[in-house]
This record gives structure tokens, sequence and C-alpha cells, in this order.
């Protein structure tokens, strides 16, 4: 039986149920990388060029992390899901990056997709994937349109503001009793529900007595609601997701008190979005704050960070009067950059 | 007979260092001099101080300079010979440690990593943007914690468990040590782990896939810190060797350079330092590139130009370099 | 309406004119110096790229001359720059500047398209005489396009230190300047004529190869006169991209580009397997290509946190093993100071020298 290595990164904490049931039903056998510790995120940090930013290191840590133990490891070069919008260029180049990164590096698994230029490229990398597998049409295609559907199965446990690890493993997390305040978490969510990359800060959140709602949480109506007004649309699948929801939020108050947007040095589409998302926000008095972090974070700072944010939200609700809503916690958030 | 001796000298936005050595490359005198941002006084402080550690009748034969500030130094001596540091370290390093296949630098405000095969340079990286691998990082942490620079590394080796100091930056390491002191670990486990994140950092930043192999020599006034040699050592698995003149390879480099130039020697004399030296910045109107021209006078007489684009101030070549 | 551009290098050039000879009222932004680049990092957001803070730093000092709409140009990702005036937009608008942006979307396809698209800026005139305007534009960029690719190799051997310079600032003066095809002609003929008359050594110069992000390449008060250095340094330089390119790629779909652009894919092929937004594959593919010609080095210039340049960059190393060709990466933001680039460029250059020379046998002499 061929062995697939999935990393635990990237567009895992989205895709996963479907490339699960895909590979499995083409007869793999489907083995996920751990979740990132400090061992995965060394092996990155060593494998790849400073500049990169670091979940791709993070990336390179879960493909090195399964290298001895697989046939192959699945790194589908995903480039648009959607027509008209991308995902991201280093996601783009990222099998590329790997295999000429001049680290000993596996067989990858890395079918192509691209539905910015239509569907017919999914056939193409259906074609690719069968091939390198040695799987004949039929079954390939029979496992494709099963796995279509595992992402719906999902989508309701996530509405019920689990985050996607556990919705897609069966765990899930008991409220912890006392004040109740409600706080959306926005961001890739290869950085949000990192344990490293995000320094645990829905675990954080959630501790402190903060119910956390992320983009996946939210219905795709309700990010539609935000996206509308943009002037132009935008191109990037993760940061409509991000800016849509986050915009919906400012523009509908009480559905939660504040908006943390976390992001990752060196993000070039975070460097735009999270800017235009804070100036909304600000318009319109809402509790914001930018977290940015990177392979080299504490988690020291975003502790205090999340804290002084906590109480400030609380004291405008218990005040509700016009207390600044950005102190000078948006503006540098130090040591977590 | 007269001995023969060769000068060099290092202008640095740090430090300016001088050397002198004789026709066999011996090394007679090393200057290192803070710069404080004044680099026409170091450098007349630095010839007027060489020329005491000289022999009296020595004849100054060939002279070099390297650096950031080396084309002002040039001015001021009259070299022969004006190189880059990276050129200058390599030089200085293959002569000291002949075999050297790795050059690790870390000076005040810039590091670099050679990479030499049979004698040659074949790469290099200098640090892009950052200065959590540079010399002024691990000194603005000593001041922070109160410890003398120069006890920082002895500290370091006393350590038990080294703390993980997180942080890309200088501003951002610091706020991290801050915390690691509140939690209350001690300051020796502090200062190595501040010496293990300039490590990292640099290998992360600086010498980033470049295939680092034995013989490594690493070099600049960091090297005087033992901490972080043993830091690299840990790091990489390898020996690393501090040359004897680690401080001032980069104008030891320049010396060696000078002595390769056949030609009499342009040298104006010890008695420069006394000179009267002026460089004055011109905004030359001669087009619409407006260059802030650099004019360099020497007791009234100007004897150099630099910073013009269109070359119509003699192109830099104030200096013949060969 | 007085409408101002961000400066790229010769293209502002050729845009001035071309809004010129509409006959639009053109506040052109003030040259890029330190305070732009000040302006514009403090008003951008920190981590995005030089070129959008470059961007905003001229807006800004374009509008203190009296400047009420910016023309820029859109995209379609996945490169940042596609979104760059969405989010400049606001900036103006936050700062309180009463500015208005005027974004050319690419593609703008059928010729009656770009019309629809212009007419505001057509300014009553003619559609035939909409169309000789840009032509000229074009030819314009052209021209400069072909004097700086000429220095950029003379420069290297010129007998006179600084001669090239002086011819390339002429063209500025000169060619720049022209509004008419007639003006043009004349004043490209004179340039022309001091290129061939220029005296130059007899000697085989080590040639560079310029690949990296358009807009780095592009606007040398941003790259640091980094090509230029070169040449002195008596490096002979090809640049990968030139405004013709960017136009092509951008405004006007030409097929001439198409079959370039196939060549420089297929070269990458083997590294790289499609586009990554940017000029990303276009690195990879020149690369690769200059490498099959022999080169002797390559410099890839990019901004801080450019995401397809940083993929090239990536991928590069194994270029340069295969291949046994040095390539640095040069990384620019708007903190670079002149001392760190030049002694970059010297050491890559004595580098270059001392393989060649082990490689010949033949020991260098400095120029």
């Amino acid at each position: 039986m061929v062995t697939i290595g999935v990393p635990r990164a990237l567009l895992y904490y989205i895709y996963f149920p479907m490339w699960q049931r895909f590979l499995t039903d083409l007869g793999c056998k489907v083995v996920l990388s751990p979740p990132t510790n400090e061992r995965i995120l060394n092996l990155g940090t060593q494998a790849t060029v400073d500049e990169v930013c670091a979940p791709v290191k993070v990336a390179f840590g879960h493909v090195l992390d399964l290298a001895d133990k697989v046939d192959y490891v699945f790194v589908p070069r995903l480039v648009s899901v959607e027509p008209r919008a991308y995902i991201c260029p280093k996601l783009m180049g990222l099998p590329d990056m790997v295999k000429h990164s001049g680290n000993k590096m596996p067989e990858l698994l890395s079918p192509d997709v691209d539905l910015s230029r239509g569907k017919m490229s999914i056939a193409r990398a259906l074609s690719e994937a069968r091939h390198t597998l040695g799987k004949s049409v039929w079954p390939t295609l029979r496992a494709f349109y099963l796995s279509l559907g595992e992402n719906h199965k999902v989508e309701q446990r996530l509405m019920s503001g689990l985050t996607p690890e556990e919705a897609f493993h069966g765990t899930a997390w008991r409220r912890t009793p006392g004040v109740r305040m409600k706080v959306a978490v926005l961001g890739h969510p290869y950085n949000v529900y990192d344990p490293v990359l995000s320094m645990s800060l829905i675990e954080q959140l959630r501790r402190s007595g903060v119910d956390v709602v992320t983009a996946e949480m939210l219905p795709q109506h309700k990010i539609d609601v935000g996206l509308q007004g943009l002037s132009k649309e935008l191109f990037w699948t993760l940061s409509k997701k991000v800016l849509g929801a986050g915009l919906y939020f400012v523009k509908t108050p009480r559905e939660v008190d504040g908006i943390i947007v976390l992001s990752s040095f060196g993000c070039g589409l975070e460097s735009l979005i999270a800017d235009l998302l804070e100036r909304n926000a600000r318009r319109s008095e809402f509790p914001f704050m930018h977290l940015i972090g990177d392979e080299h974070s504490g988690e020291a700072g975003v502790v205090t960070r999340v804290e002084a944010f906590i109480d400030m939200v609380k004291g405008r609700s218990e005040h509700a009067s016009n207390i600044s809503s950005h102190g000078n916690l948006q503006h540098r958030p130090t040591s977590t950059t | 007979m007269q001995s023969k001796v060769y000068l060099g000298i290092d202008v640095g936005s740090v430090s300016t260092n001088v050397v002198a050595s004789n026709a066999s490359g011996e090394v007679l005198g090393t200057l290192y001099l803070k710069t404080q941002g004044q680099p026409i006084l170091a450098i007349q402080q630095g010839i007027k101080e060489i020329s005491a550690l000289i022999p009296q009748d020595a004849e100054i034969v060939g002279v070099g300079t390297t650096g950031s500030g080396r084309m002002l130094a040039a001015a001021i001596v009259g070299a022969d010979v004006v190189k880059n540091e990276i050129t200058a370290h390599a030089t200085a390093t293959l002569r000291c440690v002949p075999g050297t296949r790795t050059i690790l630098e870390i000076g005040g405000q810039d590091s670099k990593i050679i990479i030499l095969n049979h004698g040659v340079v074949t790469d290099f990286a200098m640090n892009t943007v950052c200065a959590a691998g540079t010399g002024s990082f691990l000194d603005r942490q000593a001041s922070r914690l109160g410890i003398p620079i120069e006890e920082l590394g002895q500290l370091a080796l006393n350590a038990k468990t080294p703390t993980r100091i997180a942080g890309r930056c200088a501003v951002f390491a610091e706020s991290d040590m801050v915390h690691k002191q509140q939690v209350g670990h001690s300051t020796s486990d502090i200062v190595a782990g501040l010496c293990e994140a300039l490590v990292r950092n640099y290998l992360n930043n600086v010498a980033k896939g470049k295939g680092i192999v034995s013989p490594v020599v690493f070099q600049g006034g960091v090297a005087a810190n033992v901490g972080i040699r043993r830091a690299f050592e840990e790091a990489l698995g390898l020996p690393v060797h501090v040359p004897e003149h680690y401080s001032v390879m980069g104008a030891l480099g320049a010396c060696y350079l000078a002595e390769q130039i056949k030609t009499v020697s342009t040298f104006r004399g010890f008695d420069v330092a006394d000179a009267d030296c002026q460089a004055t910045g011109v905004s030359c109107t001669g087009c619409g590139n407006n260059c802030e021209v650099v004019q360099f006078s020497l007791n009234g007489e100007i004897v150099a130009f630099w910073g013009d684009r269109c070359g119509k101030y003699g192109h830099n070549r104030v200096v013949a370099s060969n | 309406m007085r409408v101002t551009f961000p400066h790229m290098g010769t293209c502002s050039i050729a845009l001035q004119a071309l809004l010129e000879n509409l006959g639009l009222d053109v506040v052109p932004p003030p040259p890029i110096t330190g305070k732009t680049l000040a302006i514009g990092a403090q008003y951008s957001p920190e981590c995005v790229c030089l070129p959008f803070k470059v961007n905003i730093g001229n807006y800004i000092e374009a509008a203190e001359n009296g400047a009420d709409t910016v023309i820029m140009a859109g995209g379609i990702g996945p490169c940042r720059f596609g979104y760059y005036a969405e989010l400049q937009r606001e900036i103006l608008q936050d700062l309180g500047l009463n500015v208005n942006m005027l974004v050319l979307e690419p593609p703008l396809g059928m010729i009656t398209e770009i019309w629809h698209k212009l007419s505001p800026l057509a300014n009553g005139n003619s559609f035939a005489k909409v169309a000789e305007i840009f032509y000229f534009a074009w030819r314009l960029g052209k021209s400069l396009d072909h004097v700086e690719q000429t220095l950029n190799r003379l420069r290297a051997v010129e007998m006179l230190p600084g001669a090239c310079d002086r011819i390339w600032n002429d063209t500025l003066r000169t060619v720049g300047k022209t509004r008419t095809f007639r003006e043009l002609r004349e004043s490209a003929q004179h340039i022309d004529w001091m290129i061939k008359t220029l005296p130059i050594r007899q000697q085989k110069p080590l040639k560079v190869g310029v690949v990296g992000e358009i807009y780095m390449l592009l606007e040398p008060k941003v790259n640091l006169e980094f090509e230029k250095r070169l040449g002195r340094m008596g490096i002979e330089v090809h640049r990968s991209l030139y405004l013709s390119d960017w136009v092509c790629e951008h405004l006007l779909p030409e097929p001439r580009a198409k079959l370039h652009a196939r060549k420089v894919k297929r070269a990458a092929a083997p590294y790289l397997r499609g586009h990554v937004g940017g000029h990303g594959l276009e690195t990879i593919g020149h690369s690769v290509l200059y490498a099959n010609e022999g080169i002797d080095g390559i410099i890839q210039v990019l901004p801080l946190t450019c995401m397809p340049e940083i993929v090239a960059q990536s991928i590069l190393p194994r270029i340069s093993k295969d291949f046994s060709l040095p390539i640095m990466t040069l990384i620019l933001d708007e903190h670079s100071g002149e001392a760190g680039l030049q002694t970059r460029l010297e050491a890559f250059v004595d580098m270059l020298h001392t393989r060649q020379a082990i490689a010949t046998g033949v020991e260098h002499r400095a120029k």
C-alpha cells in the first residue's frame, strides 16, 4: 500500500477532509505529520531562505518530518481555487521551492490545481495524481467525486464554533464559565490554527473566558456581506475571507466585541489587507488589534497584548462610552513581530 | 638598511583600525580606535599613533584602505590601493590561516560570511537589513543588563541552561529578555541565550545555505567574545578558529593588498596627521542629478572629489589604484 | 483636473509625454529623494513592499504641488501591485488629501474598451488623435529603452570615465522632453551619433545579467543606480526587463512579447512549473537563459518581502549550482544605504574577476 504524508500546514486547515477521503478511497494510507512543534519549526527554518514567511518555513519542516516515513508527501501546487482569484505567490511556488531547496527532499505528489483558467485543470491534476500513484481512471474519478462532499460534512461543526482541528478530528473544548465576550480572530488559517505560529492565541482567549469566532466559522453569505462595497474585487481567496469577515463584523455591531488580526511577518497579502481592515475598524471606532508573528516570536509578548486587549474591550462594554478603541495597542505589536 | 613598512587602514562606522606590517608580512603594530562619527579625526589620530609603533627609519612603501570610509581614508593618506572589506578580510585571513574555507565576520554594524575554495572567494553574503546579527546588538543588550561588554563572553560560559531568547530584531529580543529576567532566569543563562540568539540570527540570515566547511575562522570585533565563539562551535559542530589579530583583519588585509602594488607609493607622509583636512559637501548644479559632491581639501588645497554621478570631477579616480 | 503619476524610471517620462500631449494639466511628482522615501514609509503599512511606499511619497509630494488626480495602473494578481491603488486611495483619503485616483486596470483588451476606459483622459481629442498620442508615447519609451540598453553595455568600455552617464543625461534632457515624432527622430539621431562616436576600449568586459522585480530594476533613484555602479567597475550590464516589457504586460498585449514570454517560461520550466505572480517566473527564466548564453554572473534585485521574488530567490541557489554561476541577491528597502551596496557590488565583481583569472590563467588588471 502506498503511504502518503500530508503536512499539517498551510491549506491542510481547509482541505484536509477532502484530501484524506480522496487519498484513502484511492487505496493509499494517509500519514499526517504531528502538530507543529519546536523541532519542526527548526527543521523548516534551516531549510529555507530567511526571507520566506514563517508558515512556509513550518510547511518545509512538516515535509522534512514526513520524509522518511512515507512514499510520497502531498504538496499540491494550489494556484487558484476559484475564478479570478489566486492563493498566494509563495504557495504557488511551494513545490518548486521544496524541490530545489538543496536539501534532501522526499518524493512529492504535487498536482497542479488552477481553477482561474476553468475547471479543466482539475482533470489534469487528477490525471497527474493518478499517474504518480499508478491508479486507473474510474477509481480516481469516483474518489474525487466522493471527496467533494467531505468538506460540507465538517462545515456544520465549524459553524458551531469548533476550529478545523477540532472539527476534523472530533475533539471538542469545554467552555470556561464566567464573563462572556466574543472576539473575532482573523488571519490565514495556517496562522490562526497552528499551535506555534498562533502562539496558542485561540486557547489563550478561550481560557480567559472569551468565545472565539474565526472566518472559517462564518457562513459564506455573511462574508459576502462584508465584501460588498469594495471598490475592486480582491484577487486572493484567503484575503477575501479575512477582509470579508472583518468588514462584516465592523458593519454588524454586537456580533463580536473586537477583532484581532494575526499575520506573519513578511506576508504580502496581509500587509495590505490588515491595514485596509484596520482603517475601516478605526473609522467606526471598532476595537482592533494586529498581531504580527514569525518564527522567532515569544509567547510572552502575545500574552501581554491579548490581556490588555481583553481589558480594553471589557472596559469599553462596561462604560459603553467613547473610550478610544485604539490605544497604543494596535500600532506596533513589537516583540510578536 | 631602511626597513620597508606597509600600512593598512580600515574605516568602519564603529571603529577605525590601523595596522603596520613589514616586508615579510609580520605585524609591527595594530590600533583599534572608535570612529565616533568623525572619521577624519580618527584616521589622523590613527596615522599619528601608528608612526610611534614602527621603526624610526622605516620607509612606507605601500598603503591600503578599506571599509565604508575607504575613499576618505585614501584621500587623506594618499593610498596605493582602495579595496572593499570582503576582499580585504579574505586576503588577511588566507595569510594568517592558510587553507581557510569559511570566514565568519561580525563587526559593529555589519556581519558577513565569506566562503573560499583553493584560496579564492567563491561566495559571500552580508546581513540584509536588520542588525540582530551584529556587534551593536550585543553592545546594547550588555549595557541594558549592566555588564561590561568584555565580561559578557566569560559570563556566558558559566551558564548551566541557556535561556532561549526569541526575536528577529534587537528591539524584540530586548522585550523577550526583560520577560525572561522577570521570570527569574539567572543572568549568565540569559547572556548565554543572547549569544545563542545572535549566532542563530547570523546563521539563519547571513550564512543561510552557504555550506560552511572547516577550517572556520571567526573574526571581527565580536570574536573577542568567547561565549559567541562557543555558541558557533556548538551550532556548527566544527572547531572555530579566532586569529591573533581578529579585530583588525580588514586593515591587515589592506596592508597585504598594498604589498602587491609594485609602483612607488603615493603615501603623503605622516605629516597628514596634523594637516588641515576639510571635506565639504557641494551641491553640483551641472545637471538634473543635483549630486552631493564631496570636495576634499588638504591644507587648503583641493585634492579629491567623490560622489558625482557623471564623472565630471574625475570619477572617483583620485587615487590611482593600479 | 491636474494629473500626476508615480515615478518608475523611464516609464514616467513616456507617461508624462502622453498626458501632456493629451492636453492635460500635468503635475509631475518631484524627483525621488530621501524625503520621498521617508514620507512614503511614514504613511504606508510597515510590511508593505518598497514600491508602494515610494508611490505614496510621490503622491503626497505631487499633491503639495497642486495635483488632484493620480494615474495608476492596476492588476489582476497575485502580486500585491494589483491591489496597491485600492489601499493607496484609502491612505490618501485618511490623510485628508483631496486626490482622486484613476486606476487603469488590465487587460484593456479591445481598442474600443481602451477608448471607453480612457475617455475621461481623452480630453476632447478624437479617437485617431488619441491613438497617435499613445503611439508616440510608446515610441518615446522604446527610444529611451534602446539608449539605456546600449549604454549599460558601453559603460564598461568607455574611454573617458563618465562619458556614458553624460550621454544618458543628455538623452533625458533632449529625447525625454520631445513631444512630436519629428523632435523625437531628430534628438534620437543626435544621441545615436553621440553613441557611435563614443571612444571605447577594445576589450571584452565581464558580463553580468540583472534580474528581479521590475520596479526596482526600472527606478534608478530607488535601486541606488547599481547598474551604473557596475558599469563604472567595468562590467557590461544586461538587464532582463525594460519599460516596454512592463507596458506590454500591463497595458498592451503585443504578439512579439508573447513569443518571448513563452521562451522565458520554457527556460524556467525545469525549476519553476508556472507563474507565481509579478516577475518571479521571468527571474528564473532569464537567469537560465543568461546562464546558457555564457554570462559571468547574475544579480537579483528585489524589495524586502516581495512574494514572487522570494520564490525565485529560493530557487536561484540551485541554478547557481547547476550552472556553476555566481548569483547574488540584493534586497533593498527604505533603509538601504549606498555604502553597503557599493561594498557588495565590488566584492561580487572582485569574485568574478578572480574566477575569470583562474579560468583563463591571466591576471586581472583593474579598469
